[in-house]
């Protein structure tokens, strides 16, 4: 503690989104910079480039802290290379903080209503290092679980209120006391980490920026429940999480942790990634289950329930990494602690990804009872190039878009159930007023007809010819009787399909015709896109009354359609226009319709 | 057991039953699309949803779904009809539709379901199919535009077959059904995927545009090729076996069957079949009148009398058989003998000196329930692939521990977790011995009843595991581990085929196999068994009513060598190509030759029919009624389906005929045939025709308890001292030589060939294709190589079936024949 007490720390958000943002370099400018200038004899101390997880504003990646002991810490966004040598000479040799560079009072904002829980390693310390994790309470919770009875740690869960966060929000001492009740001598749990929600992406930040903590939860769950194999299921698109979660794994068996007699507390666990291929099914326990056994990725019927018999035919029990991750605070804290946050059905805090039409897109954790409204609005800075906020859709594919008048809806399972979402994995797309909601419709229906695994009839068939009917409409070719069809099939394939993929394929649909079934109507009966989105429908031209004649529409045209001269209103060739959007998008007037 | 409530009906049922199996129970119709009672719950298409009171708000799958106690199901409502009518209106946007040319038109599952929810319109639109069809293989059609994706073939051939054909490809709306890198099928060609589809995706190719499913006049009988006994439903058209159909309801195999099953009939209609009784005049065969032929026969063997010898195969109906026992009888001749007289010893004298029986103790469906399963030789599965597959379903369903003693790789070999004891060939005895030598030493021996413990332990001295394993090339571990799991299982079973080509230390490797059950404790416990089964349909039938020679006659190869020295006066060959496929084709041949009198009863004028001074066309098991016994002691019965070609006559007939004309009394059908010989036969005493019910009668009942427990020391043999080793065997596609007349099996094996390991064939430079010549003893035999990855090196495999290779050149009844490979 005291040796790292005295370093000058910069921590760098290595995370996927600070590394595609070219935070290794970064990094790399500050190793340089700091030999270069001889930092540490100046300052006398010595200086620690850390790479840490995701601190959740990615839309202003490379975030950089820099700690100077005894000083607050001090957080730069957008960090270049380039910046770095001034960061070194002014901030860390010179007299502070430069000002101008600083992140400014938004971030301060981003995190205010949050509580950063789950996420409260992620960015702070080194997200590879097994000595700075023990140093943040690293491995308490299960110290402090085996000197329960695995009965008892299972109470404890059941205490605190803890519901699944892979979407469904099955509590979850509950679930582990079916797979812990049913007899057998080999058990297995399992991580599912196979995020694969459009726009979502906490669970990767917490692989990447916690993966002991990670571990920890897990080793929670398999001495509560007796399973002496886990296995965490991470999509292969995760590269670099597998890689941070593999090397914590790696380092846990060569320390001992995990094995034989875990951390010397007298229970044995094994541990294994499976990396999945590409399909987003698998998310869907038994499918992730029947991958695991290395068959093709496809839901099998439930019951037998997996607690009963999962993987290969033994009580096996799954949990999201949110759920784990979860758990480690809970034996750090306290059921009561855990309790105590949250609302009356939905406790602790949840973390959401925010991508979309928000200004700071990124991940927040929010105690659960926040409004939508506060997370979009207070937390991520509200809409894009101020236009007006439509809706959002929560829960990724399986999830129902809210309007404005449901943005009061509260952070909690059974408040977003009502309104027609769900919480699902937690991903929130933010969608404004160009965004059209058949549109979304048919995107998220795109995404699950494709997903299918084309085991059912319902999903299997019925999604696609949903999406050929929603296509239909986009395209303007929509016929009287279309939504009525819709909605009646909606309901047959929700009733009828094999697992949650199809049972909840066509909840996008259904939740956009109960908020906007004008639109739907406007298409079809009018043959016109009220967002101006959908291609076909479109037909662009400039609002005299609205156009600033500032110029820019001209300037974002790839193919030279606008004619514009300084001081006059731009004027749309619709011979030459492709249709792109980029003058509508670019519009700052909403000039352009 | 369980109650529940469906549709207001009280049922009761097995805790481990389906809402499905209850509703049947109940007589509740729910419909199904994708269930099959011998596959694993699936729930794919979505047609069988039903309204349970305990789990409202959503539709239970029935078909997967398990009952609890007070469930309260409801199979029909507006909802569930609008639900199921969606799905097929689902499935019909797709499928072609193209009926009026689907051979399965008429019993089709979709066509039918369509009916009942009476979908006449569609509220969907969308593309329909447009894939290539399969057709790259002979047998089996694939039309995927006709396919629902309920995946039963990929399950049955997964789960039963053990093969794994298919799988599904690609996501969403463009699954499909497929091989691996989506080729054209190239299976082993069991068709249960062609008897599961519920729909007009895969079809068997020979019946394609032969008949309407209704036109069909359907006939339960047995097969007529291995000792495995399946029921095969005949489908017969215009007194024409069209098709063989599925059937599932009767039988031991549970509407499975393999290649030459489904496929093999044909050889029923072929050209090739004798339809006249022919003579030989003049030194060449003639046809001529069943009298004239008759009166030359019933001359030629009186004359011959006692010096008579009778040799059949094991092809003949139990009531054939007994007559044919008769007919010596009536000549006063104890000549008369099965199946080349050495093969089955391990059966008559191998089992009969330790256990005192003379078949398998128990049957094959218990097999499935087995933990631990040893199979001597890996061709058991070539011989009976059906109960091959309820192995299969052992290994896969019920992790049951399958071990091979093998001296090649095969089926059995490659399911899942199997342990091959790969040996140098010949020396399945020593590796039997070893083990029982474990299971004395280890103390894991059930000794107590048996006698001669103390004789075989001096006498396996010789046999330590390690010792052993030092001459077969198997590591002493799996010798052990194998010995310990066999005496571990609860239900444990040790399987063992015989016949033509497995002839060499028949009787040893009996005995062998039979201490080995009895220091386990198998023979003759509930749930375990020792599985002793005949290459021929009614092997076990013949060893039953002995047909072998009686205490002063000569057995087959006896009669040979009699024959050959001039000391036979007639030979009465009946259903038996002796030439092609009894060892030694030259002392065969010479005895023939040498005989003054020759009569051959059979289909086909055989190599050995062509020697023969009169040659009686005899009918096939499609054309008689009668039982065979399969080799679990499964007494079934044999329909006629179609009449005879020309003049042939069925074997029954002929040997009345014959039997009068000898003035001997002879039954008048073949039910008063049965009726005789089970009273003349100690195991079939009081069994009658109308006890053969669906699933025929097992005598002796399911567990046959050994009479005697005596242990019997044998020796094993030394391995060949030979660079190149040629093993002689069965082939999956064939059976005996009968199927090479059947178009399925040939379609698929049509030609010999000497089957090559890649080790070898690259040392050799020979490839797939390439005529290869194998010299032994002067004799040369020259075929097609076959190359690939079972066998190891220096050891080369060649089936037994085809005449034309010429195989019994050198096959004179070696565990295996030292060649010299040429090109």
């Amino acid at each position: 503690m005291a040796e790292s007490a005295e370093k000058l720390k910069i921590l760098i958000c290595q995370g996927t989104g600070g590394l595609a943002s070219g935070a290794a370099q970064v990094a790399e400018a500050f190793e340089t910079e700091f030999e270069k200038q001889g930092v540490e004899a100046s300052i006398g101390k010595r200086c620690a480039v850390i790479g840490t997880g995701c601190r959740g504003l990615c839309a202003n990646d490379v975030l950089v802290d820099v700690c100077i002991p005894g000083k607050e810490a001090v957080t730069y966004d957008f960090v270049t290379p380039e910046l770095v040598p001034q960061i070194v000479q002014d901030h860390i040799l010179g007299e502070g903080p430069i000002e101008k560079k600083k992140a400014g009072p938004y971030y301060e904002k981003f995190l205010e209503k949050q509580q950063r829980i789950i996420f409260s390693r992620c960015g702070t310390i080194d997200a590879e290092s097994l000595d700075e994790f023990l140093e943040h309470r690293g491995f308490e919770g299960i110290r402090k679980a085996v000197t329960m009875k695995p009965s008892e740690v299972i109470e404890e869960v059941k205490k605190s209120g803890l519901r699944g966060r892979g979407g469904g929000g099955f509590p979850t001492g509950m679930k582990w006391s079916f797979c812990a009740a049913t007899p057998g001598e080999s058990k297995y749990l399992i991580c599912n980490a196979d995020e694969g929600d459009p726009g979502a992406f906490m669970d990767r930040s917490i692989l990447e920026g916690d993966p002991y903590g990670l571990i920890e939860g897990l080793m929670i769950g398999a001495y509560a429940i007796g399973c002496k194999f886990a296995y965490v299921y991470v999509r292969a698109e995760y590269p670099l999480a597998i890689k941070r979660l593999q090397m914590a794994i790696d380092t846990c068996y060569e320390k001992g942790f995990l094995g034989k007699n875990c951390l010397g507390l007298g229970f044995d666990l094994d541990m294994r990634i499976k990396a999945g291929a590409g399909a987003f099914v698998c998310g869907e326990e038994t499918a992730l289950m029947a991958s695991i056994e290395g068959h093709r990725g496809m839901s099998r019927p439930r019951p037998p329930f997996p607690a009963v018999r999962g993987l290969w035919g033994k009580p096996t029990n799954i949990n999201n990494v949110e759920t784990f991750a979860n758990v480690s605070y809970i034996f750090y804290n306290g059921a009561d602690w855990f309790n105590a946050i949250g609302t009356e059905g939905t406790k602790g805090t949840k973390i959401f990804a925010l991508t979309g039409k928000v200004k700071h897109t990124g991940l927040v954790e929010v105690p659960a009872g926040t409004t939508i409204k506060e997370v979009i609005y207070d937390v991520c800075g509200g809409i894009e190039n101020n236009r007006k906020f439509k809706a959002v859709q929560a829960g990724g594919p399986s999830g129902g878009c809210l309007p404005s008048n449901a943005i009061e809806t509260e952070v909690d399972y059974d408040s977003l159930i009502k309104a027609g979402a769900m919480m699902g994995s937690g991903g929130l797309v933010v969608m404004d007023e160009t965004t059209c909601m058949v549109d979304i419709a048919r995107f998220f229906l795109q995404f699950t007809r494709v997903e299918s695994c084309g085991k059912c009839i319902p999903c299997r068939i019925g999604l696609k010819i949903m999406l050929e009917i929603l296509e239909r409409i986009t395209e303007g070719k929509g016929q009287e009787g279309d939504i009525e069809l819709l909605q009646d099939m909606a309901y047959d394939i929700k009733k009828s399909s094999l697992c949650g993929l199809g049972q909840t394929a066509p909840n996008p649909v259904l939740s956009t015709i109960r908020y906007f079934r004008d639109e739907y109507e406007t298409h079809i009966k009018e043959g016109e896109c009220p967002s101006h989105s959908c291609k076909p429908l479109l037909h662009f031209r400039v609002i005299e009354d609205k156009c600033k004649k500032c110029g820019l529409c001209p300037r974002v045209c790839p193919v030279d359609a606008i004619e514009w001269e300084k001081g006059k209103v731009a004027y749309i060739d619709l011979e030459k226009c492709t249709k792109c959007t980029s003058c509508y998008d670019a519009c700052r007037f909403m000039a352009i319709d | 057991m369980v109650n529940l409530t469906i549709d207001g009906k009280q049922v009761t049922v097995s805790k481990t039953a389906t809402i499905y199996e209850a509703a049947c129970e109940a007589g509740v119709h729910i419909p199904v699309l994708c269930y099959a009672k011998k596959l694993m719950p699936y729930g794919a298409c979505r047609v069988c949803l039903v309204e349970v009171e305990q789990m409202k708000g959503r539709l239970i799958p029935a078909c997967t779904t398990p009952v609890t106690e007070g469930m309260v199901v409801t199979s029909t409502s507006d909802e569930i009809v609008k639900v199921r009518k969606t799905v097929l209106e689902f499935l019909l946007v797709n499928h072609v539709v193209d009926c009026p040319v689907c051979d399965k038109g008429g019993e089709c599952d979709l066509q039918d379901l369509t009916y009942e929810y009476e979908v006449v319109s569609n509220r969907f639109e969308g593309e329909k199919f447009d894939l290539p069809t399969d057709e790259v293989n002979p047998l089996i059609e694939r039309n995927m535009n006709r396919c629902v994706l309920c995946g039963k073939c990929a399950r049955v051939c997964d789960e039963i077959v053990g093969y794994g054909s298919y799988s599904f490809i690609n996501r969403g709306f463009e699954t499909k059904i497929a091989t691996a890198f989506d080729r054209g099928l190239n299976c082993e060609f069991c068709g249960q995927c062609v008897s599961m589809c519920p729909v007009g995706a895969i079809l068997p190719r020979p019946f394609k545009f032969k008949a309407r499913p209704w036109q069909l006049k359907e006939i339960d009988s047995v097969c007529g090729y291995c000792g495995n006994g399946c029921t095969v439903t005949l489908g017969t058209k215009d007194n024409k076996v069209e098709t063989i159909r599925f059937n599932d309801k009767t039988g031991v195999n549970d509407g499975n069957l393999c290649v030459r099953g489904r496929f093999g009939y044909s050889f029923i209609n072929s050209e090739d079949r004798l339809t006249k009784p022919l003579i030989r005049e003049n030194g060449s065969l003639v046809e001529t009148s069943w009298d004239k032929a008759l009166a030359r026969v019933a001359d030629g063997l009186k004359q011959s009398g006692s010096e008579t010898g009778i040799v059949t195969g094991a092809r003949l109906t139990n009531e054939e058989l007994f007559l044919l026992r008769n007919v010596a009888k009536a000549l006063g001749s104890e000549n008369i003998d099965h199946s080349g007289g050495e093969c089955y010893k391990g059966l008559t004298e191998g089992l009969q000196q330790t256990l005192g029986l003379q078949a398998s103790t128990a049957t094959f469906p218990q097999v499935e329930n087995c933990d631990a399963i040893l199979s001597i030789r890996s061709d058991f599965y070539e011989t009976h692939p059906v109960f091959g597959m309820v192995v299969n379903q052992a290994v896969r369903r019920n992790d049951a521990k399958l071990t091979v003693i093998a001296d090649k790789r095969g089926k059995f070999t490659k399911l899942p977790e199997a342990k091959t004891l790969l040996h140098k060939p010949g020396l399945e005895v020593n590796l039997i011995n070893a083990m029982c030598r474990v299971l004395l030493d280890e103390g894991l021996a059930k000794t107590e009843r048996l006698s001669g413990v103390d004789e075989l332990k001096a006498a396996l001295a010789d046999y330590a595991p390690e010792t052993v394993a030092e001459t077969t090339g198997v590591s002493v571990d799996a010798i052990r581990t194998a010995a310990r799991e066999l005496a571990a299982a609860e239900n444990a079973a040790i399987l063992l085929a015989y016949g033509l080509p497995y002839t060499a230390a028949s009787k040893e490797l009996g005995i062998a196999a039979a201490n080995l059950s009895l220091l386990t404790g198998i023979a003759g416990r509930t749930g375990s068994g020792l599985y002793v089964c005949g290459e021929k349909n009614n092997s076990q039938g013949a060893i039953d009513l002995a047909v072998m020679p009686g205490a002063t006659g000569l057995g087959a190869q006896q009669m040979l060598s009699a024959a050959a020295q001039g000391q036979l006066k007639a030979l009465y060959v009946v259903g038996e190509d002796m030439v092609s496929s009894y060892p030694d084709r030259k002392a065969v041949e010479l005895a023939l030759d040498k005989v003054p009198f020759l009569v051959v009863q059979d289909l086909f004028l055989s190599p050995t029919a062509q020697m023969a001074d009169v040659v009686l066309p005899a009918a096939s098991f499609a054309e008689k009624d009668g039982t065979f016994t399969n080799a679990e002691r499964r007494i079934q019965r044999v329909r006629a389906a179609v009449p005879s070609p020309g003049d042939a006559r069925t074997d029954f007939n002929i040997l009345s005929d014959v039997l009068s004309a000898f003035g001997a009394q002879a039954p008048a059908t073949a039910a008063e045939a049965f009726a005789q010989l089970t009273a003349d036969t100690a195991a079939y005493q009081g069994i009658s025709l109308d006890m053969l019910g669906a699933q025929g009668y097992v005598w002796g009942t399911d567990i046959l308890t050994p009479i005697t427990r005596n242990l019997v020391a044998v020796a094993g043999s030394k391995p060949l001292d030979a660079a190149h080793q040629l093993l002689v065997g069965s082939a999956l596609y064939h059976s005996g030589t009968m199927s090479t007349h059947a178009k399925g099996p040939m379609a698929v094996v049509s030609e010999p060939y000497i089957e090559f390991g890649r080790e070898d064939a690259k040392a050799l430079n020979v490839a797939e294709g390439d005529l290869v010549k194998l010299s032994a003893d002067g004799e040369i035999i020259e075929a097609k190589a076959k190359v690939d990855n079972r066998l190891p090196q220096g050891v080369l495999f060649a089936p037994y079936h085809f005449s034309a290779l010429g195989l019994n050149k050198i096959y004179r009844g070696q565990p295996a024949i030292a060649v010299q490979v040429g090109k």
